[in-house]
């Protein structure tokens, strides 16, 4: 008899689980129970099998992903100057959790920066620049707390990625002050 | 039975099913549309009516109300105010009706008179061998053409009547649980399909909303400058004309043309003096300048960037296919497949890495 309860309780289940992994992201959780149902309904659930891309470098990006269950991998195509064939370079393994591909609600038709590829079984969460609006639009409030949140995601990776620069900076003046 | 060799031909397979059932439920529910009876037209108008009212529900769901008690307060509301004032002109337009139907016949003796001296006129220019009658040929068609369409008035009304009732209910739902229908469409899309085909989807939905609001919005403009015109200058069936005017002017470029003919054919019937029929020509003059002057290059213009050349060959087209809701549909289809077209054109080859 388990089986069928396990049926019947099924679609509520996985509501309550969005709505626990939705309260537990960094860029929702400062919404209250109510604004959190809302912003489940506007959010995507999308399962990757193991080796799917998600999204491709170069692709137009319309919004970013949460990690509901799985991981990801975020790997970077380029041409080394000595070569002429593309490289990949793996970048890093996201998690259960995580989110990627931020960047894109903010821009306007904002290109991806690296690729991300699921390398188990994934469920994500996309929430897409139109949900956003929409949020905006119909729920200000709520639309204005996650924004704030993201204000200040995007302004944690620009400076991460400026000591980032001004190290590699240092260390190519200390390389060319050596050779 | 042939076993999928790696993991990409897994992949590969599981997208194309996705794909196949995803452009599956969609021809399945355009065939749907264009095959039952009342259906296309109820759809569209529910379309027409979901652009118009949605944006009305959300303002109110900004304002804390609950967004199905918004829109059904709104339905309602709506459907009381059409009631009371179907109620209340439905004695007048009754009556405007049987005032049409018993002067028809006038009518086309008026309009058969005016093409004998026409005919008249002609007659020393025509060549000699040919004889043929203008007139007569008009007096056999007309008469039978207009007794077959107030006999087929109830019909009419009967259909008209059902799509008044469907499109409402329609369009009630598209507002309430639209959102949920296009997100469970959409989970069928396959993942490498998914970005492109939701921004397509957003893009063509915003572009439609705005489309709509703009047209509807000139060609209220237009009826409403048509109809003081008109009652300033004292022509009959100053109502009637200018909805004609306000309906006609959604086609762009041949509409305001077709808007003018009963309008002229009644002045024309009636021996209007010249000064009368400048008048005349004045107020749909006026209307036109206002409409092309101020509200296609404020509204209209930035929403659909289509050549006039285009414009004209879309409408043939539509007007060829599907008659007059052809004509009223065409550049708005036409504007969707070029967002669509060239969105996925853009994905395909404007590719940076």
């Amino acid at each position: 008899m388990n089986f069928v309860w396990e049926n019947i309780f099924k679609k509520d289940s996985d509501s309550k689980d969005l709505m626990h992994i939705l309260s537990e992201n960094y860029l929702f959780e400062t919404l209250s129970k109510s604004e959190l149902k809302f912003v489940k309904e506007m959010v995507h659930v999308r399962n990757y099998r193991p080796g799917e891309v998600v999204f491709r470098q170069g692709e137009i990006g319309v919004g970013m992903y949460l990690i509901a269950s799985g991981s990801v991998d975020i790997l970077v195509e380029g041409i080394p100057a000595e070569k002429l064939e593309k490289q990949t370079v793996f970048v890093t393994r996201l998690g259960a959790g995580d989110f990627f591909g931020e960047l894109s609600l903010v821009e306007e038709n904002g290109r991806r920066t690296a690729t991300a590829v699921s390398s188990i079984e994934t469920k994500l969460i996309g929430f897409f620049k139109p949900d956003l609006l929409e949020i905006v639009e119909r729920n200000p409030s709520t639309g204005v707390k996650i924004v704030t949140r993201l204000s200040e995601v995007l302004g944690k990776r620009l400076k991460e990625t400026t000591v980032k620069v001004t190290e590699l900076k240092r260390e190519l003046r200390i390389q060319t002050e050596k050779v | 039975m042939a076993r999928p060799t790696s993991r990409e031909q897994i992949l590969r397979r599981q997208s194309f099913v996705r794909l196949i059932a995803f452009l599956g439920v969609i021809g399945f529910t355009f065939l749907i549309i264009l095959q039952v009876e009342n259906m296309l037209v109820s759809c569209l108008l529910a379309f027409v009516m979901s652009y118009i009212i949605g944006p009305i529900v959300n303002i109110l769901e900004r304002k804390n109300v609950d967004r199905v008690l918004a829109t059904t307060g709104l339905f309602v509301f709506l459907g009381l105010g059409v009631s009371v004032t179907g109620y209340l002109t439905f004695p007048k337009v009754s009556n405007s009706l049987q005032s049409m139907q018993s002067e028809a016949p006038k009518y086309i003796e008026g309009v058969t008179k005016l093409i004998e001296t026409i005919e008249g006129k002609l007659k020393p220019l025509q060549s000699t061998g040919i004889k043929f009658s203008l007139s007569d040929k008009i007096k056999e068609q007309l008469l039978p053409a207009t007794e077959h369409f107030f006999s087929n008035l109830p019909g009419v009304l009967k259909k008209l009547f059902t799509v008044l009732l469907l499109a409402p209910f329609f369009a009630f739902f598209m507002i309430k649980d639209g959102r949920h229908f296009s997100r469970n469409l959409l989970a069928l899309v396959p993942n490498n399909l998914f970005e492109l085909t939701y921004n397509i989807y957003h893009q063509i939905n915003d572009q439609m909303g705005q489309f709509i609001r703009a047209r509807l919005m000139e060609a209220g403009i237009v009826g409403l400058v048509t109809w003081l015109g008109l009652l300033i200058i004292k022509f009959p069936f100053s109502g009637p004309l200018s909805v004609i005017a306000a309906i006609t002017n959604l086609i762009p470029y041949i509409g305001p043309v077709i808007g003018i003919i009963p309008a002229l054919l009644l002045a024309m019937i009636n021996g209007l003096s010249p000064f009368d029929m400048s008048m005349l020509l004045l107020v749909y003059f006026v209307a036109q300048l206002i409409d092309a002057a101020f509200i296609i290059p404020v509204v209209v213009a930035k929403i659909v960037d289509l050549h006039p050349v285009t414009v004209i060959v879309v409408i043939i087209i539509g007007a060829q296919a599907m008659g007059v809701v052809g004509m009223l549909i065409s550049i708005p289809v036409a504007s969707a497949m070029k967002v669509t077209i060239g969105t996925i054109f853009r994905y395909l080859t404007d590719y940076r890495v």
